[in-house]
């Protein structure tokens, strides 16, 4: 009980900072992107067919805006708390290094996840696909899904190397998520891009019109493995961060 | 309640903390140290934020590196500045008793307690970025108390205080240490002398002296002390010195200074002045040792670092020898 009360009150917190003026301000003008996007190209061509609109938001929202919401939330996990000079006094509570992973992760998702969602509502209404309930709902799920498992992915990083953690997680997002996951190989099975990518293509029902060489790219196993498989990956790294955050120490002169 | 057993802690190879073993029983205790010599180091094994490379530690009888029973009971004052913005010293405080497992209502009495304890209790809703340094000060203070821990460990606690704090802070921390026990590390020493402290100093990572402030004195006044001096024959006065069997040791600094060790102060300067006279020798200036509690500290930073008395003659007892003591 003690923990799950530490974990909340790291989370609630968290999400107090984030609700700084400069940070709502970068949050709406990151939400309203995509959708910018999308008007420009539909301004160009009008005519674009769904399947490539879909693919447009899929790209600019659970990828692009999932992604840079996070490395801007869950990265600085440590540096922030070593730069405010309040790593010593969160972690000298008891389970305080974990309070703080787990719920700056909750705090993380919970934010990104909220900006995504209006990014998506203001990206289907700028497609024209707005009373499409399907590909809306689709798209809450993908969005939930990228968040959960890429915060999680960005945990590792920013615990490892906590003062590069930005560059590291860019790098690991290059390499991981779009190296490693287009890589037709055992890989591409813990990758958060795989799973997603393979979700959008069974709920489009696009399965059967791809060309064999970009069916190797896909998951065939049912939507529920897709989400399991990312759930379980996430856990598997966030315990991991728990496990090394617990065991880092940072020199005097390395804090504030 | 603190025990260290040759506690080592390396960054890399810089050493922090040298082969360290002090036992602290209950009670008001002062680190004391220049900036530098591994007080934060030491806090920081206490405080369950380092692991020692080698040796052990033990708070409570306990480990406290990743220990929840000991960190519980432990309230942490850092010294580095506390650059929250946006948060009040309310929201703060409240926030670090959660931490502790506390739910949210009882953390905030808490926080509220605490603010009123340190002063604060009127500027506990104004944002931290707006308050003065000695007031953020304050507030981790407020932090590391409001849970009500049985070891206060307080890091540099007087740092960008005013007077007035100051001496507020002093009364509270001896209020609290009536009860409770307290460690403070501090680079000045009338901080720790004005909390009735026993001292514990450290130079280099490594335990140097360790008793009262009298008692420091005590071992302070066994070690040779320095005389310095400029005269104009400063060679006649090294030789009445060392004829008198008073010196311990002899340096000269430059064509005019003279700097004698001597564990006779008083009765070596009496005879240098009956040598003035004497033998008409002009001495310019002439200073002993500093016998304030500052001086004692300079001093133990001079042999530590073999400055002074030891450096052309006979060197001085090397104070290392004066580490692992038991502080009541």
């Amino acid at each position: 009980m003690n923990a799950i009360r530490g974990i909340m009150a790291v989370a609630g917190f968290q999400i107090r900072r984030l609700l700084a003026p400069q940070r709502i301000i970068m949050a709406l003008i990151g939400a309203a992107f995509p959708a910018a996007v999308i008007l420009a190209v539909r301004r160009v061509d009008s005519g674009l067919p769904v399947e490539l609109m879909v693919l447009l938001i899929y790209a600019l929202v659970p990828e692009a805006v999932c992604m840079l919401g996070l490395l801007v939330t869950m990265c600085p996990v440590v540096a922030d708390e070593l730069e405010r000079g309040t790593w010593q006094q969160v972690t000298v509570r008891p389970g305080g290094r974990r309070s703080l992973l787990v719920g700056t992760f909750l705090a993380a998702v919970g934010w990104t996840s909220t900006v995504a969602l209006l990014s998506l509502a203001l990206a289907l209404v700028a497609a024209g696909l707005s009373r499409d309930g399907q590909i809306a709902s689709m798209f809450v799920v993908l969005v939930l899904v990228s968040c959960v498992g890429r915060a999680a992915l960005f945990a590792l990083p920013a615990v490892i190397v906590p003062k590069r953690a930005l560059v590291a997680s860019v790098a690991v997002a290059f390499v991981v998520e779009y190296l490693a996951g287009f890589l037709p190989a055992v890989i591409n099975q813990v990758t958060v891009s795989l799973r997603l990518r393979s979700l959008l293509v069974q709920w489009m029902g696009w399965q059967r019109r791809l060309p064999p060489e970009l069916e190797l790219l896909i998951d065939t196993q049912p939507p529920w493995v897709q989400v399991t498989a990312v759930l379980a990956l996430a856990s598997v790294m966030l315990f991991a961060a728990s496990v090394i955050l617990a065991w880092r120490q940072f020199p005097p002169a390395e804090e504030s | 309640m603190i025990a260290l057993e040759r506690a080592t802690k390396l960054y890399g190879t810089v050493i922090g903390v040298n082969d360290l073993t002090v036992v602290l029983g209950p009670g008001a205790h002062g680190l004391l140290g220049p900036n530098g010599a591994g007080k934060t180091t030491l806090l920081g094994l206490v405080t369950g934020q380092l692991r020692p490379t080698m040796g052990s530690v033990r708070i409570f009888g306990e480990k406290p590196f990743g220990n929840a029973r000991v960190l519980a009971r432990i309230g942490y004052c850092p010294a580095a500045d506390l650059l929250e913005r946006r948060a009040t010293p309310r929201e703060w405080v409240s926030y670090l008793v959660r931490l502790n497992g506390i739910i949210a209502p009882a953390a905030r009495q808490a926080a509220a307690m605490a603010l009123d304890r340190v002063g604060l209790g009127e500027a506990a809703d104004r944002p931290l970025m707006t308050l003065s340094k000695g007031m953020r000060q304050r507030t981790k203070l407020a932090g590391a108390i409001a849970h009500d821990p049985d070891l206060l460990v307080l890091d540099e606690p007087f740092v960008g205080l005013d007077p007035v704090a100051r001496h507020d802070l002093v009364v509270l921390v001896r209020e609290w240490a009536v009860h409770r026990s307290l460690l403070v590390a501090s680079h000045l020493l009338h901080e720790i002398e004005a909390l009735d402290a026993g001292l514990a100093v450290i130079l280099g990572g490594r335990l140097v002296a360790s008793g009262d402030a009298e008692e420091i004195h005590a071992l302070v006044d066994s070690m040779p002390a320095e005389i310095r001096l400029d005269a104009d024959r400063p060679r006649r006065l090294a030789e009445i010195a060392c004829g008198s069997g008073l010196a311990d040791s002899i340096r000269f600094d430059g064509p005019t200074g003279l700097s004698i060790g001597t564990r006779r102060p008083r009765e070596l300067a009496a005879l240098l002045g009956q040598a003035a006279v004497g033998e008409t020798i002009l001495i310019s200036t002439l200073s002993a040792v500093d016998r304030s509690l500052e001086g004692v500290f300079d001093r133990l930073v001079q042999l530590h670092r073999g400055i002074g008395s030891g450096s052309g003659g006979v060197r001085p007892a090397a104070p290392a020898g004066l580490a692992s003591e038991k502080v009541p």
